[in-house]
Order: C-alpha cells, then structure tokens, then sequence
C-alpha cells in the first residue's frame, strides 16, 4: 500500500498513523477502533466518546480525480463543508470548482452536518463510506 | 400549555388522534398591539375562529387525517423589520406575514425582499438573511423548528429582523436561488427515506414523483404533496412500522446542532416504542425525573405531545414535509 501523503499545511496536521488511515485533524494518535455500526437501543455512549474519531473511506466518482489516500480517521464534529473543503485542497481543485460528497450513493448531506452523526446512522463494517463527485452525481 | 389527558388508547396502535389534534386547534394566537395592516389583524382573529370552532366540534371522531392538515397549514404571524444600519433611500415600515410552518425561510419571504428592496440602493442590497435577537436564522431548518426552539414562549407575533449585508458566513449557508433550496428539502427525503426503508421507496419513485413533493411545498398544495408523500408512510405488512425512524432533537442550549441516531420504531418484543423511549435513550437528561419539577417542553409543531405517544404514529403524522420528525427541547414556560 502506498505511503499516506501528510495532509495539506494549512490544515493542522500531525503523523499520518495506523495502517491506512491518515490524520486529518490536529491529534496525532493512532486509529481509535471504530464502534459498531449496527446500533441497537440501549447502548449507553462512553464519555469522551465526542473527542473520538471515526473512519471515512472516501471513494472517486466518475471522472473526478481519486485521492491517494482513501481511508481517513476523522473528528466526529468535522463538518461535509469541512471535508469538501479538504479534499479539494488536497486534489488541488480550485476554490470555485464545485464538489458534492454522498452517503449510501444516495443523498448529499447538508454542509453543516457533522460526520459523527452520519457515522452513527449510515455507517457499517467501522466506517463510513462517503463518494465524491465535481458534477451532481445522484441528484 | 395546558396537555389534553385521556385515559385511555382505544386501538393499541394508535394514540388518540382528538389530544394531538385538539391540541395543536388551540395553540393559542395572540393580537398584537403593534399590528398595522388590517389585513395581517383579520387574518389572525379568522385563524382564532376557525381554530375555536374546530375545537368545539371535536365531539364527532377526528380523522388521522385532520392531523395531517393541522399540521401542513399551520401558520406563524411574523413580524419583519429592517436593521437598521441597513441604509435606506426612505423610512422602512414593517412588514408582517404568516409564515407556514412546515417550509422555509427563504421560501416564502419573496414579498419581504421585494418591500424592503423598494426603499434601498440597488448598490446596498446583497443576500438576504434573517435574525430573531441576535441569532442568525437558518434558512435550511424548516420555519415552525425555528420558531419553537427559538421563540414560541414570547407574544406573539414573532419579530425577525431583515438584513441586507455583513452575510454571517460562519453561521449561515448561501441560498442563491430556489433550486438551492429544492436540493436540500430533497437531500433529506432521501436521508430520511435511507432510515425508513433502506431508500427503497423514494429510489422506486420516477423524477416527475420527486418534482410533485417540491412542488407541493412550494405551492403550499397539500394533497399534490400527499398524493406521493403517503407512499413514503407506507411500510411493509410483516412489520410494525419503519426499520428506522427519521428524527431530530434540538436544543438552544447545547453546543452539538441536534441529536440523530438509528432508533427503532418496534421493540423485540413487539410492543411500540413511545416519544418517552426515545427521548431517554438519546436524551434522558430531558426528561423529568419522577418526583422531579418539569424542567424542559418537548416540543413539535407547537405543541407537546404526550411521552406515551407510539413514535411510529409520530413519524408518520407529525413530520415535517421533509419526512423528518423534528424535535424541539426548550426550558419550560412560565406562563
């Protein structure tokens, strides 16, 4: 598997970490393991359980190019703006170009959704699988 | 606000339809004083009567239906006044309208724009924004959640400043057109049609279905709406309701925007779970402790529905057009 490349300088960054999964954020531990996906009522959240981090595997759609680095481990209140705005950086996209991210390839979330709350609701096998796409790919 | 008990359930799979709807008829409206135009006063005192006879004729077996209705033409009477550092050719008087609650802001303010426009340099004039004391209105929640969360224990009606330039970037998204606005009202169908039935349902539905609900919305046309909306209501014989409810749960208070989670509508057991079982599994410090003070409102459409209301029976029926139950948790009132 390639080296992950560090992220970006204008985004706080520490070591990439863990086998895979670069840091996207200021904390330079390793990979958290990721809660289960199937959640089911009556399971109490651990305190701290805000600070952790959650797996983002982040897959090219159409023509748009493919970053080197997939699988990021990513603070749970990081915002979709927030990672549209690092994966053009990162695939050195102009400001003006326009990027959509989707869940389930099926609907664009709002830019001020966290991705905490996406991981818990669609998210499976200790990810989340997001695509993204430079043209509305499923409206 | 006084809460409409009944003892008993009837159908076990139904709540009673006459508390839900008996209570949202008498969310109470009150007349300004400072109401100007006589067109805003009577519309206001035919909303009282038409809210006042429908309480009385609650003798006769009230439809699920009626709910549906109550809570798509639910209005607020608003009150919009220019900031006033905004620079103006003239005076700006106020302008007042009733806001639906199940849409959005920049849905239904056009004639807001176009009053406020008139007296101001086309040079003055970028993207309209909206704030209520001092916290910056997002256009993207529906009206109604504003409101509640906002200021539904202050008089009536509610007072929304206009503003023209300073766009708070950090606290707002853009709204260049309609269409921005078709995308996201669709974007959370979809997200909520992904909790209910794996997006089976709104994946089966052709184009021109997705373009009647927005246009539905947009043209306040309830039954073009519900024509294809009740399809996404609809669940599989063999279950009790939907594989996951889509719901929302704000508070002012809190620094997270809302609480979403996967939560079930049916327990293994069978039995429905209520609005009381979601709220303490997602949000138990909400709920008042048994020989506690009632601390917070649940608050949905301006109304509080009792805790032992089946969640199903609210997904179904007290959702925003957007399919989403949104949720309101605000310091009780005084009065």
């Amino acid at each position: 598997m390639a080296e992950p490349e560090r992220p970006p300088t204008s985004l706080t960054g520490g070591p990439a970490a863990g086998e895979g999964a670069a840091e996207l954020g200021p904390d330079p531990n390793a990979l958290e393991p990721a809660p289960s996906a199937a959640v089911s009522p009556g399971t109490e959240e651990p305190t701290g359980d805000a600070k952790k981090k959650i797996d983002v595997l982040l897959k090219a759609v159409g023509d748009t190019p493919i970053m080197k680095t997939k699988k990021w481990a990513v603070e749970r209140t990081r915002t979709i703006q927030g990672l549209i705005d690092f994966i053009k950086k990162f695939l050195k996209l102009v400001a003006s170009e326009q990027l959509f991210i989707y869940v389930n390839q099926s609907f664009a979330p709002s830019p001020d959704q966290e991705v905490g709350t996406l991981y818990e609701c669609f998210g499976s096998d200790g990810k989340l699988v997001l695509h993204y796409c430079k043209s509305q790919a499923w409206g | 606000m006084p809460l409409v008990r009944h003892s008993t359930w009837g159908d076990r799979n139904k709540p009673s339809h006459e508390s839900i709807d008996l209570l949202i008829k008498q969310r109470v409206w009150g007349i300004s004083k400072e109401e100007q135009s006589l067109k805003f006063s009577i519309s206001l005192v035919k909303e009282k009567l038409q809210s006042i006879c429908a309480a009385l004729s609650t003798g006769r077996m009230t439809d699920d239906k009626d709910v549906l209705r109550d809570v798509w033409f639910g209005r607020i009477p608003t009150c919009f006044t220019l900031y006033q550092d905004e620079i103006t050719e003239r005076e700006a008087e106020p302008y007042y309208l009733l806001l639906p609650r199940v849409s959005y802001l920049t849905l239904v303010t056009d004639k807001v724009k176009k009053h406020f426009q008139k007296v101001m340099r086309q040079e003055d004039i970028s993207e309209i924004w909206f704030e209520y004391e001092g916290t910056p209105l997002k256009w993207h929640y529906p009206i109604g959640l504003l409101f509640d969360l906002l200021a539904s224990n202050t008089a009536l009606p509610w007072n929304i400043t206009v503003h023209f330039k300073s766009f708070p970037e950090k606290d707002l998204l853009h709204c260049p057109s309609k269409d921005t606005i078709e995308a996201h009202f669709m974007s959370c169908m979809k997200e909520a049609d992904a909790l209910k039935h794996k997006s089976q349902v709104i994946n089966e539905m052709q184009k021109k279905d997705h373009k009647q609900l927005w246009m539905g919305l947009q043209n306040d046309k309830f039954d073009q709406f519900w024509a294809i909306n009740r399809k996404l209501m609809e669940y599989p014989a063999e279950d009790n309701g939907f594989r996951y409810i889509p719901f929302r749960i704000y508070q002012a208070t809190t620094e997270r925007p809302f609480i979403q989670k996967l939560f079930r509508p049916v327990a293994v057991d069978g039995q429905l779970h209520t609005l009381g079982d979601l709220l303490k599994e997602v949000c138990p410090s909400a709920i008042t402790p048994e020989d506690g003070v009632k601390k917070n409102q649940i608050m949905i459409h301006g109304i509080e529905p009792m805790l032992e209301t089946p969640l199903q029976w609210l997904s179904e029926h007290l959702s925003y057009p957007d399919n989403f139950l949104h949720i309101s948790i605000i310091p009780q009132s005084t009065d």
